[in-house]
């Protein structure tokens, strides 16, 4: 286990090292198709390691719980870090205050994921029935997190801003940038209830979309009920905040994930798996 | 139905779970299962009720998220003895949710509450839920680290067994909190996972609970380290829950979770 720590130590000074020379990890390099290269090369990596099991002690090592405590220890040291330093977009802490993007937080989360990986490798090729609950958390965890992170440049986030009566087809990104997502958005009516305090109580939008391959479709999209068309999923995002229920608009969000099914196979392994980790992997009660 | 009967229900409810717990004590198994399901009933009568006279399922108040608080903790706690047979779990459910029904009759002002929209999900109650039954759990499971960090030598294989087993349920409960939040998180914002504050946290607090398990596995000797990791696991909980209010990290309006 302590070289485990060790290891971590040194992954840390790498992890510095590359924050100087390379500069804040920038995750938009990750965008199709650089991810599936990423992934593959990952993959490859667990393969290799695993076959090598046997000729390189370490390797060996790595597939036992004592490899994942100081993973999660740095993990989690790190990730309190980032929960007690307020993240910004821009300035604040050197590196520390955009710890998504710090080299070391990055490679100790990756280091995480490769043994987690690894272990789940080693229980599947030894493949029993009472394997599964440890497969499904292993795994689980893995595709969640890998598919998570690998998509995260691939998503596309936009406000369309829709008037009542009025088709709109261009939307903005994150930067101010206008894209056209291929589909148009038609106002029919915004709704507002309000609290006796004028706190927005519900608030919807009676739309109508209008796709590039002549498909109409009507709905309305309200906080919690989007609406799913070609891919995209429409949210209710704002509205003209100073006319309230008078709103001659809706602010809608666009969202794109093309990875989002995979991540969903991780969340729906690791809640099966959360199941079987009290149902089967607590140790058995002692009787006296 | 409305909150004017919810007095008798609730009175009912705790007493039949009360002689559950009782008859635990006693080992009298039939009667512990007759008693708490009649009061599981009883309760679940009152929702049933509030859902019917209201239109909707009653989850949209924070009064109503509590009623099915309150209904949940005994359920859990027939569950968990229905597997391990521990005797004091059905009074330790029975008490919590004793508190959250007193919470309900004496603070009946919350009730109309306002919510805002992105709250009124299916979702909000059980992410909540299952949260608070975890944090009871990992409770329990950190005043059994203090206990037998107390006692060292005397510390029996029972209670490391036990302490074990509530990290393992806990850590399930967890998870199930965390990954609701995910879900839900989709479908109100777009996105299931932001690094708001109180989500780093929650996973920091994850993690720690994660080290208990493994480290567990690789040192079984070693069990007062794993103390340690549990107290060290408890504190962090404690800001994912409210410490996080104090914290720099989550003023300035940067958490959806500050409450």
């Amino acid at each position: 286990m302590k070289v485990g720590f060790l290891l971590g130590g040194g992954l840390i000074c790498a992890g510095l090292l590359l924050q100087v020379i390379l500069g804040p990890v920038n995750w938009y390099w990750l965008a199709w198709p650089v991810n599936l290269a990423v992934l593959f090369l990952l993959l490859a990596a667990v393969g290799a390691v695993y076959a090598l099991r046997g000729k390189v002690y370490a390797f060996e090592w790595m597939m036992h719980a004592g490899a994942a405590v100081p993973c999660l220890v740095y993990a989690a040291s790190l990730t309190m870090l980032m929960g007690l330093l307020p993240q910004v977009r821009e300035g604040g802490m050197p590196w520390l205050s955009q710890m998504l993007s710090f080299w070391p937080f990055v490679l100790i989360w990756t280091w995480m994921m490769f043994v987690s990986a690894l272990a789940a490798l080693n229980h599947l090729l030894r493949w029993k029935w009472k394997e599964i609950p440890f497969i499904l958390n292993h795994l689980g965890v893995v595709i969640a997190i890998v598919a998570a992170t690998l998509g995260n440049a691939d998503v596309q986030s936009l406000e369309l801003t829709a008037f009542t009566g009025e088709p709109e087809w261009r939307a903005v990104d994150e930067m101010g940038r206008v894209h056209e997502p291929g589909l148009a958005i038609e106002l029919h009516k915004f709704t507002m209830e309000e609290y006796p305090n004028h706190m927005p109580k519900r608030f919807a939008s009676d739309i109508s979309v209008y796709t590039e391959d002549g498909k109409t479709l009507r709905g309305t999209v309200e906080v919690n009920k989007p609406l799913k068309v070609n891919g995209w999923k429409i949210y209710q995002y704002s509205y003209d905040v100073k006319k309230g229920p008078e709103s001659a608009y809706s602010v809608l969000q666009l969202v794109k994930d093309p990875w989002i099914a995979w991540v969903y196979l991780g969340i729906y392994m690791m809640l099966a798996g959360a199941l079987c980790l009290m149902l089967f992997m607590a140790p058995k009660p002692v009787k006296v | 139905m409305s909150w004017d009967s919810f007095v008798w229900f609730a009175l009912g409810a705790v007493l039949l779970w009360a002689a559950g717990a009782f008859f635990a004590w006693k080992g009298r198994k039939t009667l512990v299962y007759v008693c708490t399901l009649a009061g599981i009933a009883v309760f679940f009568a009152f929702i049933l009720g509030m859902w019917i006279s209201l239109e909707r399922p009653p989850l949209r108040t924070m009064g109503e998220t509590r009623l099915w608080y309150s209904f949940f903790l005994p359920v859990a706690g027939i569950l968990v003895y229905s597997r391990w047979r521990y005797k004091w779990i059905l009074s330790f459910s029975t008490v919590l949710s004793f508190v959250f029904i007193c919470v309900n009759l004496f603070k009946p002002e919350i009730h109309s509450k306002n919510l805002m929209p992105a709250l009124q999900s299916p979702w909000f109650a059980p992410h909540v839920i299952v949260y608070m039954f975890s944090y009871a759990l990992l409770g329990a499971a950190t005043l059994m680290a203090i206990w037998m960090l107390v006692r060292k030598d005397k510390t029996t294989e029972k209670e490391i067994n036990l302490t074990d087993n509530l990290v393992y349920v806990g850590q399930a409960f967890l998870t199930f909190g965390m990954l609701f939040g995910a879900l839900w998180a989709k479908e109100a914002w777009g996105t299931y996972w932001a690094w708001d504050p109180k989500e780093t946290w929650a996973a920091a607090t994850w993690l720690c609970y994660l080290v208990y398990l493994h480290f567990r596995k690789a040192k079984p000797a070693e069990w007062q380290v794993s103390c340690i990791i549990l107290l060290v696991s408890f504190v962090c909980l404690q800001i994912c829950w409210w410490g996080i209010n104090y914290l720099p990290s989550a003023q300035q309006g940067l958490s959806v979770h500050t409450y």
